[in-house]
C-alpha cells in the first residue's frame, strides 16, 4: 500500500509541476467551449427551433439552457477521455526517459506500477475535468439554469464515472507508447475522433441507421448521453410545464441522444451506467494484465 | 571466499543478433570487480538481465544464493544501480527523490531519515536536498544516483559507467565513497568503465568482446598475460641503447625499451649497468590488456 501511494504522490506531483502539461489539458475544454458556444450553439438552436416550428412559443432562455446543457454535456463527454490522455503523460515520459527502468529494479510488482500511473493519472484527469465541469456550470447559470442539486451531483458523477474510463483507455493505449511525439499524435487522433464516434459532436441519431448500430456497440456513447440526459432534465421539465407532450418531448430526447437504443431497445440510465463501468473494467484488467505479461521485456 | 554472483552459460538474443554467448563467471563478495567491452559487447545485456529488466533466453544466474528465475523480488532488495543515465525525477526536489524511492523499498520515515543523514555525510548532500534534480550538475546529479541506489543498503551496488563525463574530481571523490563502502559495509561493487585506470583498482576484471569472455583475471594477472613491461631510460645515449638489443623508440629524449618481464629488466640491468643511470620500469596497463585481448581501444563513448 506505501509503495502504490508513494508512486501516486510521485506522478501526481510530476504532472501539476510540469505546467505546460497541466495547462495543455486544461486548455481543450476550454477551447471546446468557445468553439461550441461560438459556432455549434447556433446549430443546435436553428435545429430546435425548425423542429418546434410554430408548434409553442418557446422562452428565449429555455431555448439558450436546451443548447447550453447540450454543448456544456458534449464538451464534458470529450474531455474527460482527451484530458485522460493528456494526464497519462507521465507513464510515457518515464518510459521516454528510462526512469521506468529505475522501478523495474525496485522490489515494486507491476500491477503495483501500473495502478500508480492510473490512479495517478485519474486524479489528475479528475481534477482537470472538474475544473471544466465548474467553467460548463458556470456557462449554463449565465445561459439558462435549469438544473437541480440533484441533477448536478449525477453530472459530477458522470464526468467522474467517465475519467475513470477515459484513464482506463488512454492507460491501455500508452501502454504500447515509448515517446512523448507519439502520445501526442495518439492524444490529436482522440480528440478528434472520439467526439464524433460517442455522439459529443453530432448526435448519433442523426448518423445513417447502420454507423447507428454499431456505434451502439461502443460504451462512449452511453456516457455521453448519461451526460446529456443531466444536463437536460431540467429543461425537459420545464418544457413539460409549458405543455409540450410527452410524444414531442419523446421526439426531441431522440434527437440528441438523451434516448439510447441498442437494437430498438431503448437502454435505461441504469443500464448505462453499467456499460460504462463494465467497459472500465474490462480495460482496467486488461491494462493490469499487459503489464504483468510484459514485466520482462525482450528487447531493448 | 564465496561467489556473491555467479552466470552459467548465460545467453540472451536479440532477433539474430546473439548480445550474450554462454557467458560464466563470478564475482566475489566484496570485491570490485571490473566489466569491460566496447559498446555493443554485452555488458549492459548482461547487467539488465541481472536486475531483471531483461528476460534471459537461457543459462543460470544466482544471486547471493537466490536464483534470478525463482526469487527475483527479494534479489531486488540486494541490487543497488547506479545506471549510465542519470533515472531522476528532474521536476522534483532531490529530498522528494530520495524518499520516493525509499518508499518503494518499504524504508519507514524514520528509518529514511536516518539513512539519509549517513548518506548526506558520505556523499556531501546537505546543500543539495531541497534543490530540484534538473538543476543540478552532472556530478552533483551522479551523487544523488549513487545515494538512490545505496539508500536500501545494498549487498551489492551495480555502477554502470558511472564516472562517465565527470570531472577528475568528482569522479575521484565518487571512487573515495565507493572505496568507504566496500572497506565499512563490505559492498560488492559490479563496474563498468570506460576509465582503464578504474578497472586497473579492481579485485577481478572480465573482458568482453562481441558477447564473449575474451579476457578474465585479476589486472596484474591479465598485465602479465597480456602486456610487458617497458623501461623508460633518461639521459642514455643512442649508442648504448643499441648494445642492449632490445626494440626501443625515442620520445622528447627519452627512450622507451620494450621488454617481456621484470625479470628480464633486472638481468638488463645487471649486465649494462653503466647504461642505467636514471630510469623507471613501467608495467603495462590495462589499456595494453584491452587492446591486446579484443584488438580495440577503450575510449568514453565507444571505441577506436
Amino acid at each position: 500500500m506505501t509503495q502504490l501511494r508513494t508512486l501516486v504522490g510521485r506522478n501526481v506531483r510530476l504532472f501539476f509541476r510540469d505546467r505546460g502539461m497541466f495547462f495543455s489539458s486544461l486548455i481543450t475544454p476550454v477551447i471546446l467551449l468557445v468553439l461550441y458556444a461560438t459556432f455549434l450553439a447556433r446549430v443546435y438552436r436553428d435545429s430546435l427551433q425548425s423542429s418546434l416550428g410554430d408548434f409553442l412559443n418557446v422562452p428565449e432562455k429555455l431555448m439558450d439552457g436546451f443548447v447550453g446543457g447540450q454543448l456544456v454535456s458534449s464538451i464534458l463527454a470529450v474531455s474527460c477521455i482527451t484530458v485522460a490522455f493528456c494526464s497519462n503523460m507521465v507513464m510515457v515520459q518515464d518510459k521516454a526517459k528510462g526512469v521506468v527502468r529505475d522501478f523495474v529494479v525496485s522490489p515494486v510488482s507491476p500491477p503495483i506500477r501500473a495502478l500508480g500511473y492510473y490512479i495517478a493519472s485519474l486524479i489528475a484527469s479528475t481534477a482537470v475535468c472538474y475544473t471544466a465541469c465548474a467553467v460548463c456550470l458556470g456557462y449554463l447559470a449565465w445561459v439558462g439554469w435549469y438544473m437541480s442539486v440533484w441533477d448536478v451531483l449525477l453530472m459530477l458523477l458522470d464526468v467522474f464515472i467517465l475519467s475513470v474510463f477515459g484513464t482506463a483507455i488512454s492507460s491501455v493505449l500508452n501502454f504500447f507508447l515509448k515517446t512523448e511525439a507519439q502520445i501526442s499524435a495518439v492524444g490529436t487522433v482522440v480528440s478528434a475522433g472520439y467526439g464524433f464516434i460517442s455522439g459529443a459532436y453530432m448526435p448519433i441519431a442523426s448518423y445513417a441507421g447502420a454507423l447507428r448500430k454499431i456505434l451502439s456497440f461502443l460504451p462512449g456513447t452511453y456516457g455521453t448521453s448519461l451526460l446529456k440526459n443531466h444536463a437536460l432534465r431540467g429543461v425537459y421539465a420545464e418544457m413539460c410545464e409549458l405543455g409540450f407532450s410527452n410524444e414531442a418531448l419523446n421526439s426531441i430526447r431522440d434527437s440528441v441522444d438523451c434516448n439510447v437504443y441498442f437494437f430498438e431497445n431503448k437502454v435505461k440510465i441504469p443500464e448505462m451506467y453499467g456499460i460504462v463501468v463494465g467497459a472500465t473494467a474490462v480495460f482496467l484488467g486488461i491494462y493490469i494484465f499487459l503489464n504483468a505479461l510484459f514485466e520482462k521485456k525482450n528487447d531493448r | 571466499m564465496e561467489n556473491i554472483i555467479d552466470i552459467r552459460g548465460l545467453n540472451k538474443s536479440f532477433g539474430d543478433i546473439r548480445a550474450v554467448k554462454d557467458l560464466s563467471f563470478g564475482v566475489k563478495e566484496g570485491e570490485l570487480f571490473a566489466f569491460l567491452g566496447v559498446n555493443g559487447a554485452g555488458k549492459s545485456t548482461t547487467i539488465n538481465i541481472l536486475c531483471g529488466i531483461l528476460k534471459k533466453d537461457g543459462g543460470k544466474v544466482i544471486i547471493d544464493g537466490d536464483d534470478i528465475d525463482r526469487n527475483p523480488s527479494e534479489i531486488k532488495r540486494k541490487l543497488g544501480v547506479v545506471f549510465q543515465d542519470s533515472v531522476l525525477d528532474g521536476a522534483l526536489s532531490v529530498y522528494d527523490n530520495l524518499a520516493c524511492r525509499a518508499a518503494l523499498y518499504g524504508i519507514s520515515k524514520r528509518d529514511f531519515q536516518e539513512r539519509l543523514e549517513k548518506l548526506a555525510d558520505l556523499l556531501e548532500l546537505g546543500d543539495l536536498l531541497k534543490r530540484t534534480v534538473s538543476k543540478l550538475s552532472g556530478g552533483q546529479r551522479r551523487r544523488i544516483d549513487v545515494a538512490r541506489a545505496l539508500l536500501h543498503k545494498p549487498k551489492i551496488l551495480i555502477l554502470d559507467e558511472p564516472t562517465t563525463g565527470l570531472d577528475p574530481q568528482t569522479r575521484k571523490n565518487l571512487w573515495k565513497v565507493i572505496e568507504d563502502l566496500r572497506e565499512k559495509d563490505g559492498v560488492t561493487v559490479f563496474l563498468t568503465t570506460h576509465y582503464m585506470e578504474e578497472a586497473g583498482d579492481a579485485d577481478s576484471v572480465v573482458i568482453l568482446d562481441s558477447g564473449t569472455i575474451v579476457a578474465m583475471g585479476t589486472p596484474l594477472a591479465l598485465k602479465n598475460r597480456y602486456t610487458g613491461d617497458y623501461i623508460a631510460l633518461y639521459g642514455a645515449d643512442e649508442n648504448a641503447v643499441k648494445t642492449l638489443g632490445v626494440k626501443y623508440e625515442t620520445m622528447r629524449g627519452t627512450y622507451r625499451l620494450f621488454v617481456p618481464d621484470t625479470s628480464f629488466v633486472t638481468r638488463l640491468i645487471v649486465e649494462h649497468p653503466e647504461v642505467f643511470r636514471d630510469y623507471e620500469v613501467i608495467k603495462g596497463g590495462m589499456d595494453d590488456v584491452f587492446l591486446a585481448a579484443t584488438g580495440k581501444k577503450l575510449v568514453e563513448g565507444g571505441e577506436k
